[in-house]
């Protein structure tokens, strides 16, 4: 009864605003990515909406501003390296919380609330406060009392080290989310299965992680997209004096504000060719996504 | 008997610290050098290959490892040790990795430029007196209400909204979730466009300017540098109105409206003096994350038992009263959360302000600001300070997750 | 039986005598630096020959971000060997932390250094009389650019004082046209151009160097009746009405790289949009691929006017420093050759460099760009001539330097003439 009795004014302003509120999100990318396909003289002679209006665009589009970027010296060699970089630090943190999350969720020990809190309160700590004390411990290691705990590794400047780190940053949050999309599975099942004498390992690998495959996707997702962005942790860790180190982000923003001034079609281009790849993730794993979105965040 | 618990005991104990703290490490440390190694050795394209492997693999085996050496230890301790097995490396990393870093941030926030002496509460005092620290604070908070607000607001406009679409649902908040996948750099590369400024008698190419300077006034062709039919019509005219430059504007002085307002007024000196920069910098913001709140909220609706919504709208109440007595009501623990969510992300918004203005202008924010004492001013205790007050703010939400978990469990 | 054995024993000889000579060969030094796009590729092309020579592989990567990252590298134990900042207070910095390596340790000739790049600009780099910074790139600052054939067919001669500066912009006000290009909007760093205009007007007046030098060290206060001065000067040039395109508006909203495009844009009347630019000689880097071209001779600059004319000429410049790390035998090699003269041939070769080596041995007519070396021999004479002065807002402590200075000027800009003794005391209050 709820859909089809509504009053015939709603469906037409629902829709006046839906229209405008996606026009206003879409509009801001549409010069952005038009402008990215006109040369550099012709997107400073004359604005993008008197282009299309004169009709001069059409004759003037190309695609020499993505080649100019796309076909640069080893960009082939960051696009490597940021896979390296991304797709170990998705799922080491992944992994980690998972387990973390099956023992907040699920298990009793000493101590379980205050050390929730502590992951809660963990998810604020600013990164760029941790970057100095992780180089120092990368480069010589930790000691305590002059007890040396972790002895002088040396591995800035290898992959292992941005994975370490994108770890650390991304627990919390992983932690955080997994384990609410864990309380949301129906409790019974999981205590049936401890009942019939199944080991904490086997509920966890044959049960639970299963049923949170969307919340481990929605998570994969989020840190995929945030590693692939990022760049001031892949510079501090891989060392931004070994060129052979660079990754997509840093390499492209250097090409396209390399150029100086006004370099506006390297600018749009270069942006672009640096979204590709999270815009293809993100599309296609949207749907485990906002399920796994859902399942953390919506309790009745 | 009892000689033998001690000894399950000790046992017990032992294989905890093994299980917990000596595999834990010896994998991370086995993983590092392994890898440093292979570094020095092996060609370029073979370390990607490995990197790949070895990093999306080691992880099991510290698991594994740690299961077997648990199962040597006696069955009635078990359950605990597994426990603490399951959440011990994530704490392990998050305490080194995040709170070590913390807490030394809060000792060097009591020292001097280079942290070689105490001084107290100085950097403190600075913090609340120096006149930029006060503007950055005040962004702070504005960021703070607006982005929320706006966040939340248009959230739940989209969510409620193309939930009563027959199609084209997943179209629209699609558009609207997309900008989740753009980093803050693309999206302040967007907007930048937008709000560009060129001086004056060159083409406006943000489109703001591109309109305002196209605005006919007084009869006066003002046109965007266009050429027709090889005359070229510019807006070099007095009349017609000069490009403004958005992002360099700390208030409203320079629109036309405010300046007929009465400077005097209440409510009209806070209207001259909103900032516009920081209002235009917020858009980006709010663009970035009001999708992934429209998501959620919309599966909380979708979540709404039928019969709870036909009830409201047999009683003939109108779609604004059932939004607001029914729907949020039901999704108010949803609202929350993305809110807790949004309010942390907004303390730690940095990369939108560092890639468009880097603070300049009356635009800075707490996180921006606490780099720039460290790598511009190098001011390593100031630096350390303002970390401390982003934490501080936060701490209200830390309190009310905490009771929220309380209740949680309780009921 | 006897020959092969004593051939392979030459042959051994010869090869362990090159493996002793060239026992650097395949060593990695690696440096960063704040240059990327085509100072970048300039600075690596720099080290080719270097390579061939020694077999030293020298990389060189750039970063936008180079100023945090440095930072933290330094915090953390974990450098590069080479550092290239563009300001010598940072390089003094890093030294006072004790993170720098002294250039005597690296076997360099101190006082052939000296005498190559100056006392002047060596001076800058030292601590407590202990020599830390390298001196390489700079660039001049006390220029103004402009257009001969605009000046000739409107019948403009170019001035040489400030007075007939000042003449010669109300001529063309009255004219109906704008005489000045002006923008100092810059991320992070808005409001450098106008510290840059006060220096010059600082070199030009009071006592010259002497008070500029004073200024710098805040032997006197900010708020000196000779710094007034200054700004009294500079708010005539920025807030007279019609003497910069656009007006206040456009001085604070204008991109400091797009400053110049009015000059290069024509009306419907076939007027340039403004007629001269007081900007440093790196800002053809920033130009429309168009116009790099015609720099030095559709473009060209004049030498900022002098304004009191008892006082001899001085340029204003900036430039890059350098600071070592370590003092491997490799660093050492590198380190050396940065300070040659030869070190900056294969970068001036480049058409589009838009650097200027800082040693005053340097061949200048190897600059392919005919502008660089009008530019880049005022820079030399000016240093041997010790009246070259390093960017005041470079050397004064960050806070100011990089904090009060740049932003009262911007305040200064908005608020009008009125605001001058306000933004000289807010500065001279935030002094350290």
């Amino acid at each position: 009864m709820s859909r089809n009795t509504q009053k015939w004014y709603d469906k037409p302003i629902t829709k006046l605003i839906l229209v405008s509120i996606a026009f206003t999100w879409i509009f801001p990318v549409f010069g952005f990515v038009l402008s990215s396909f006109r040369p550099g003289e012709a997107i400073k002679r004359e604005s993008w909406w008197d282009a299309i209006y004169t009709g001069k665009l059409w004759t003037e589009l190309t695609l020499a501003n993505y080649s100019e970027i796309f076909f640069a010296d080893n960009l082939d060699r960051s696009f490597y390296n940021s896979f390296a970089v991304t797709i170990p630090s998705t799922i080491i943190p992944i992994t980690i919380a998972a387990f973390a999350a099956y023992a907040f969720a699920f298990m009793e020990f000493r101590g379980k609330e205050p050390l929730f809190l502590l992951v809660v309160a963990s998810m604020i700590i600013p990164l760029q406060m941790s970057l100095i004390p992780l180089v120092q411990l990368f480069k010589s290691g930790v000691e305590i009392f002059g007890l040396p705990i972790i002895p002088a590794l040396d591995i800035n400047g290898t992959f292992v080290a941005t994975w370490f780190a994108h770890s650390g940053f991304g627990l919390p949050l992983a932690t955080f989310l997994l384990r609410d999309f864990m309380m949301s599975l129906p409790k019974s099942v999981i205590e049936s299965a401890k009942i019939d004498g199944a080991s904490n390992m086997t509920t966890f690998f044959k049960l639970v992680l299963p049923l949170s495959v969307a919340g481990i996707a929605a998570f994969a997702t989020f840190q995929f997209l945030w590693v692939y962005n990022d760049f001031l942790v892949a510079n501090v860790f891989l060392g931004v004096y070994k060129p052979e180190n660079l990754v997509v982000t840093s390499h492209v923003s250097q090409l396209a504000v390399g150029a100086y001034g006004e370099a506006w079609h390297l600018r749009t281009s270069g942006a672009i060719i640096s979204m590709i790849v999270p815009l293809t993730v993100f599309f296609s794993l949207q749907r485990f996504f906002i399920r796994g979105l859902i399942g953390g965040a919506v309790k009745g | 008997m009892k000689q033998q618990t001690q000894q399950e005991k000790l046992k017990s104990i032992g294989i905890s610290m093994l299980a917990l703290g000596f595999f834990p490490l010896i994998w991370f440390l086995f993983q590092a050098i392994l890898f440093r190694e292979l570094t020095e050795i092996i060609s370029r394209n073979l370390l990607v290959v490995f990197a790949l492997i070895i990093g999306s693999t080691f992880v099991f085996l510290l698991f594994l490892g740690m299961d077997k050496i648990i199962k040597l230890s006696p069955k009635e301790n078990r359950e605990s040790l597994e426990a603490r097995m399951f959440a011990g490396p994530s704490l392990f990393m998050i305490a080194l990795f995040l709170f070590y870093p913390a807490i030394r941030t809060f000792y060097i926030s009591f020292k001097d430029r280079y942290s070689n002496d105490f001084i107290g509460f100085e950097n403190y005092r600075w913090a609340f007196s120096d006149p930029e620290m006060l503007v950055t604070i005040r962004n702070q908070i504005i960021w703070l209400v607006f982005v929320v607000f706006f966040v939340l607001l248009i959230g739940l406009v989209v969510g409620w909204l193309s939930d009563r679409l027959n199609k084209g649902e997943a179209f629209f908040k699609s558009i609207v979730f997309m900008p989740m996948a753009i980093s803050a750099v693309g999206a302040s590369a967007i907007f930048k466009f937008i709000y560009e400024y060129r001086p004056p008698p060159l083409t406006q190419i943000g489109i703001i300017n591109g309109i305002r300077v196209s605005v006919d006034r007084l009869g006066t062709q003002c046109m965007n540098n266009r050429i027709i039919d090889g005359v070229f019509n510019g807006f070099d005219n007095p009349n017609c109105l000069k490009p403004i430059g958005w992002l360099q504007q700390r208030d409203m002085s320079n629109l036309p409206f405010a300046q007929n307002l009465n400077p005097n007024g209440f409510v009209s000196s806070i209207l001259v003096n909103l900032p516009i920069n920081t209002m235009l910098l917020m858009v980006i913001m709010i663009w970035m994350f009001t999708g992934f709140a429209a998501v959620v909220f919309s599966a909380g609706i979708k979540a709404i038992p039928a019969e709870i919504m036909e009830a409201g709208q047999i009683d003939g109440a109108s779609e604004l009263r059932v939004f607001r007595s029914i729907v949020i009501p039901y999704i108010k623990s949803t609202i929350i959360v993305v809110g807790t969510y949004m309010v942390v992300t907004v303390l730690k918004a940095f990369d939108i302000i560092y890639v468009s203005t880097r603070g300049d202008l009356e635009t800075n924010l707490l996180a921006v600001k606490m780099l720039d004492e460290f790598s511009k001013y190098r001011n390593f205790g100031r630096s350390a300070t303002v970390a401390v007050l982003i934490f501080v703010c936060v701490l209200p939400i830390i309190v009310g997750t905490a009771i929220r978990e309380r209740e949680n469990t309780q009921s | 039986m006897k020959k092969p054995l004593l051939v392979s024993f030459l042959l051994l000889t010869l090869i362990l005598g090159a493996c002793g000579g060239g026992s650097l060969e395949g060593e990695e030094v690696t440096i960063t630096g704040a240059l990327i796009g085509t100072d970048q590729d300039g600075f690596r092309a720099a080290f080719e020959p270097f390579t061939e020579e020694t077999g030293i592989i020298v990389s060189y990567q750039g970063s936008d971000n180079f100023e945090q990252e440095i930072q933290i590298q330094m915090e953390s134990g974990d450098t590069p060997d080479f550092a290239l900042w563009p300001q010598p207070g940072a390089v003094v910095d890093a030294a006072n932390r004790g993170y720098l390596t002294p250039l005597a340790d690296l076997d360099i000739d101190l006082d052939q250094y000296q005498n190559d790049f100056s006392s002047y600009l060596v001076g800058l780099g030292t601590v407590d009389g202990v020599i830390y910074g390298g001196a390489n790139a700079a660039n001049l600052k006390s220029i103004v650019w402009y257009q001969p054939a605009e000046f000739e067919a409107r019948g403009y001669s170019v001035p040489s004082t400030w007075d007939e500066m000042i003449a010669l912009a109300d001529q063309i006000v009255a004219d109906g046209m704008n005489p000045f290009c002006f923008g100092m909007y810059s991320n992070g760093a808005s409001g450098w151009l106008a510290t840059d205009w006060m220096e010059d007007i600082m070199l030009r007046t009071g006592n010259g160097v002497e008070s500029y030098d004073q200024w710098v060290n805040h032997e006197i206060p900010f708020n000196d009746p000779i710094v007034k001065n200054a700004a009294t000067l500079l708010s005539q040039i920025m807030h007279t009405d019609g003497y910069v395109v656009g007006g206040t508006d456009a001085i604070v909203s204008t991109y400091f790289g797009n400053a110049q495009d009015p000059m290069f844009s024509k009306d419907a009347n076939g007027n340039p949009g403004c007629f001269m630019h007081r900007q440093a000689s790196f800002i053809t880097g920033f130009w429309p691929e168009g116009e790099k071209e015609g720099a030095g001779t559709i473009t060209t600059v004049f030498p900022f006017p002098s304004i009191d004319s008892s006082l001899p000429a001085a340029a204003l410049g900036g430039g890059d420093m350098w600071g070592a790390f370590n003092d491997r035998d490799a660093t050492k090699a590198v380190a050396e050759y940065m300070l040659s003269a030869e070190f900056y041939n294969n970068v001036a070769i480049r058409p589009d460099n838009a650097r200027l080596s800082a040693h005053t041995g340097f061949d200048t007519s190897l600059y392919a760009a005919p502008i660089n070396k009008i530019l880049g021999d005022t820079i030399a004479a000016a240093l041997s001539a010790n009246s070259f002065r390093f960017d005041a807002s470079d050397l004064m402590p960050p806070e100011v330097g990089a904090g009060s200075f740049w932003k009262e000027m911007m305040n200064l800009a908005v608020e009008g003439p009125g605001y001058i003794d306000t933004a000289l005391d807010t500065v001279e209050k935030s002094w350290p």
